[in-house]
């Protein structure tokens, strides 16, 4: 008896989350809403701003990062995980990890392919003749962004 | 779950005491939708990580504006997605205090409002459709380089249009009906251009102007924002002008040489010299006729790329085909669509039809679900149904959360 009761206190969030009627509520989500239009608002405005054509690589994390910021507000007050016990951690954290990895494995294969290619392949990329640059400062990014993408 | 309490009474039996209690403090439907949720978050990051690596590793990558995405579109559809997101939040909220009308209420709005966002997407699809973005040639009309195989295949186009038009004419006529004046004139922007653009294209390429079909391909359709030019080809339909006059006289000389060297034979006063001279000019006269017409239909097909159009401004051909010729009204159905050259537009468009096809089919997986609901009495016994198939909901706003950004902004 007194190990059963004990168990139930050290384990309070298990059982306390179920009759938990405090959390949420109209103001809460009003006010998440909010902050997703405000969020949704800036993250139109990097794209659409100047910042895009001087620093791209700034203004791509910028998205994903609001982009970030959005996906948390719904999953923590949306979705309840806010105030969820632990097996939140056990439910949503491997799976993140499995895509972060997933992501990762791809960079080095198919991400960074185009610095390998012969000069035979190159020639047959889809490259326009008006514009020959080479895009090779964009691949030190792959890992910033497969991490941001991969909630 | 457990009601542990009933069986600590002690019947005297002496024996152990075991305790049964959940694995998780949560019930048996929401632990499934976590988990299956875990999978989905698996599977997008699967699409989006994917997506990334090969934006990030292509050479070339389409912007938004070159495949037709309209950025406020989008915007405005993630917008209907965070709506439905509250709505459906609210009504797990009226569900759980027994509100049940109320939280049918929301529930018909979180409907109606994803089968908005569905709307929103056809359209899109549509107008993708319409311009011809597919993922894969043949079905797409987007080709990669600016290579003989564009060109080849802007020809056939062209030929494939002026065919239909001529037969459509034809059976016109041969009805005794009036051939319309706008059927006419297509006709013959088609024919100018067929030879004109395509095949002098062609001739320009085999003869190592490949600039010719980069050129080309502006004509056709902005590249890089660079659409035809008219300085350019204003000096060029001069100098053919000049070229095809020069044609001319070159034919009248020969013309007149060649019945004075017939006189001569039929005099038979001509020497060998003259016969072999004869044959020579008879053989230059066989060629340039065929010089003369192709040198006078680049020139109305230059005329027709510089006829500005209803902005006062040089359009690409697809852009001028879909409008009305009279109004400058944009056509429901483009009366023509040429291949045009996109570097890395196949490649944008698998990974775009991909994940937006797979969000909008858990949008739709979402509304069915949506649609059972709402002939339910939402009371609190239905709070955890509500509750599981709002956490599949907002799982499905998460997803285009990153989309958004990823597709229309990047």
């Amino acid at each position: 008896m007194s190990e059963n009761s004990s168990n139930h206190e050290s384990d309070p969030q298990g059982h306390d989350s179920h009759e938990h009627e405090h959390h949420g509520g109209l103001v809460t989500y009003l006010v998440v809403f909010g902050g997703l239009i405000v969020l949704t608002i800036l993250s139109f405005w990097i794209g659409n701003s100047d910042l895009k054509n001087q620093s791209p690589v700034a203004a791509w994390a910028g998205m994903m990062a609001v982009s970030c910021g959005k996906a948390m507000l719904v999953i923590l007050f949306f979705m309840h995980l806010k105030w969820e016990a632990n097996w939140k951690y056990v439910l949503t954290i491997p799976a993140m990890m499995m895509s972060i990895f997933l992501v990762l494995m791809l960079v080095p294969d198919v991400g960074m392919r185009t610095l390998w290619y012969s000069e035979e392949r190159i020639i047959h990329a889809a490259e326009s003749a008006l514009h020959p640059e080479g895009h090779g400062g964009e691949h030190s990014e792959d890992h910033d962004h497969s991490e941001d993408t991969a909630h | 779950m457990t009601d542990g309490d009933g069986h600590h009474d002690d019947h005297g039996h002496g024996h152990i005491q075991l305790e049964y209690q959940p694995a998780l403090p949560l019930n048996n439907g929401k632990l499934c939708m976590w988990l299956f949720l875990s999978t989905e978050i698996m599977f997008f990051a699967a699409l989006i990580g994917t997506y990334i690596v090969i934006r990030f590793g292509a050479p070339s990558w389409p912007t938004p504006q070159e495949m037709h995405l309209s950025e406020p579109v989008g915007a405005f559809n993630t917008f209907v997605l965070i709506c439905s997101s509250v709505t459906v939040v609210l009504a797990l909220e009226a569900a759980k205090m027994g509100h049940a009308s109320r939280a049918r209420m929301f529930i018909i709005v979180t409907f109606l409002l994803g089968s908005l966002f569905l709307g929103v997407k056809a359209y899109e699809y549509r107008s993708k459709f319409s311009h011809g973005i597919y993922p894969q040639l043949p079905r797409s009309l987007m080709y990669e380089k600016p290579d003989v195989y564009y060109a080849a295949a802007v020809h056939k186009s062209l030929q494939t249009a002026q065919e239909e038009l001529t037969s459509q004419v034809q059976a016109l006529e041969a009805d005794g009906q009036e051939v319309p004046a706008n059927m006419q004139q297509r006709l013959s922007t088609v024919t100018a251009l067929t030879t004109g653009l395509a095949r002098w294209t062609e001739e320009e390429a085999a003869f190592g102007n490949t600039e010719a079909i980069v050129q080309l391909a502006s004509i056709v359709n902005p590249v890089h924002g660079q659409g035809p030019q008219e300085t350019p080809l204003r000096a060029e339909k001069e100098a053919m002008e000049t070229r095809q006059k020069d044609l001319e006289a070159q034919q009248k000389e020969l013309l007149a040489e060649q019945t004075a060297l017939q006189q001569k034979v039929a005099d038979e006063t001509a020497t060998e010299e003259d016969a072999t001279r004869l044959q020579k000019v008879a053989a230059e006269l066989l060629v340039i006729p065929e010089q003369i017409s192709l040198a006078s239909s680049r020139v109305k097909a230059l005329d027709f790329l510089l006829n500005p159009g209803a902005s006062g401004e040089l359009m690409g051909l697809n852009e001028r085909f879909s409008k009305d010729e009279k109004t400058g009204e944009k056509l429901a159905r483009p009366w023509l669509i040429l291949p045009i050259m996109i570097p890395g537009a196949n490649m944008w468009a698998a990974t775009y039809f991909l994940m937006t096809g797979f969000h909008a089919v858990h949008v739709l997986v979402g509304l069915i679900i949506f649609a059972v609901a709402i002939p339910m009495t939402l009371d609190k016994t239905r709070a955890n149904f509500l509750e599981n198939s709002g956490l599949y909901w907002h799982f499905v706003d998460l997803v285009w959360i990153f989309l958004f950004p990823l597709l229309y902004l990047f």
